[in-house]
């Protein structure tokens, strides 16, 4: 901002510069007082249009701050901005690995039914409901007969899919409260909530037709598998352990008896109970 | 000044500063409990380096998780590279990451969007 001082001479201040350059006036003893006078407005005006100026470049500094501070904080504001977007987005990436890695550490990675992990896990608080409400189920052990079969006939990758499909076969045939998992190579784990031993057996009996059902190409010699089962009722009040190895006791009477059948684990016996 | 190495542990990146090079290497996680302390000789280098050597500065990344206060680090770093460029300093920075991992590029995209200089974001395999 340029300041207007100093403004054209007025008028008057014409008069005044003809009155004192007359040279008719001199020795008038009123020049000198005028010419007095003169000299403090000049100064006057000089000292005015100083403050003026200076008071005009603090005002423009101010301004000059003012916009530069409202610059900065604009771009503070942009910067937090994306700081807050980047680690946002940092944040649910973390959170969706965090998913995944549960899901890889509690399922398995080839039939994606629940691993043996979960399973225990699931197994326990099973226990536990049915020792607090007085409750029973049932656990059972599935193996499929000559599975080896399989895999020397048809190689690994043949065995690989036919699992699969076992998998798929067996969840279709649970109820919504029941579960099945994968508890190593070729054994699976069924664990069916609020079921009494003979319930259990009929739906044992209904996923074992199931897992005949799954085809298995050429060259193995049947085109399709059979299974054994064992099954344990939980007694409430005895450790989970103990009704597991009892349906892992039943499924070798199974296998023993010739395969593709199911065996019931007698009740538990005061010994074992605390096996 | 002179080159440092500083090997990552699990919530520290690896860091590695090439003074004759003129590389500055940073590869892992990044969650330290104090960020300033950290990023402070990493930023301090960069600093000397560019108002000393007036040599071309590469910044090599391989950066995976970053907690908020390294990503306001690595914002500053990127502004400094930014002022510097803008000097007629080169300056170049290339971000590497795992393709299994695509979203770790898009961040890196988040992070060059004000950038006018050199910035690669390249996936390894």
């Amino acid at each position: 901002m340029t300041s207007a001082f100093p403004p054209p001479p007025s008028p008057l201040e014409d008069r005044i510069e003809q009155l004192l350059a007359a040279p008719e006036h001199d020795g008038h003893p009123l020049r000198q007082a005028l010419a007095d006078l003169w000299e403090t407005h000049r100064d006057l005006e000089r000292r005015l249009d100083r403050i003026a100026r200076v008071s005009d470049a603090f005002q423009s500094m101010a301004r000059q701050r003012e916009l530069g501070l409202q610059e900065r904080m604009e771009r503070d504001l942009r910067r937090l901005e994306k700081l807050a977007r980047i680690s946002d987005r940092y944040q649910s990436m973390m959170r969706d690995l965090n998913v995944a890695l549960t899901e890889a550490s509690t399922h398995d990675s080839l039939t994606r039914l629940p691993n043996r992990r979960l399973l225990t896990e699931r197994l326990k608080s099973e226990a536990e409901r049915a020792d607090r409400y007085g409750r029973s189920f049932t656990v059972v052990m599935i193996d499929i007969d000559h599975f080896k079969r399989i895999n020397d006939t048809c190689g690994h990758d043949v065995g690989d899919s036919v699992l699969i499909e076992l998998a798929h076969a067996m969840g279709a045939e649970l109820r919504e409260q029941d579960c099945a998992g994968r508890w190593g190579g070729e054994e699976f784990v069924l664990l069916l909530p609020e079921t009494s031993l003979e319930t259990a057996v009929q739906v044992v009996e209904r996923v074992c037709g199931r897992l005949s059902g799954v085809h298995v190409p050429e060259p193995h010699p049947t085109g399709s598998v059979t299974a054994s089962a064992g099954l344990a009722e939980h007694v409430p009040g005895t450790p989970v352990t103990a009704t597991l190895s009892r349906a892992d006791s039943a499924l070798l009477t199974a296998k023993r008896n010739g395969r593709n059948r199911i065996e019931r684990a007698p009740a538990p016996t005061p010994e074992t109970t605390h096996a | 000044m002179q080159s440092f190495e500083t090997p990552g542990s699990q919530s520290t990146p690896t860091i590695r500063a090439n003074w004759e090079e003129g590389t500055l290497f940073m590869e892992g996680d990044s969650y330290p409990e104090n960020s300033y302390e950290q990023f402070r000789p990493v930023f301090d280098w960069i600093e000397a380096f560019l108002s000393t050597t007036g040599r071309p500065l590469t910044l090599d990344l391989h950066l995976l998780y970053l907690n908020t206060s390294s990503i306001k680090a690595m914002m500053d770093i990127f502004d400094r590279l930014e002022t510097a460029h803008a000097n007629g300093q080169q300056v170049a920075v290339r971000w590497c990451y795992d393709r299994r991992n695509e979203r770790v590029g898009e961040l890196a995209e988040e992070f060059r969007e004000d950038c006018t200089f050199p910035f690669r974001i390249e996936p390894s395999a």
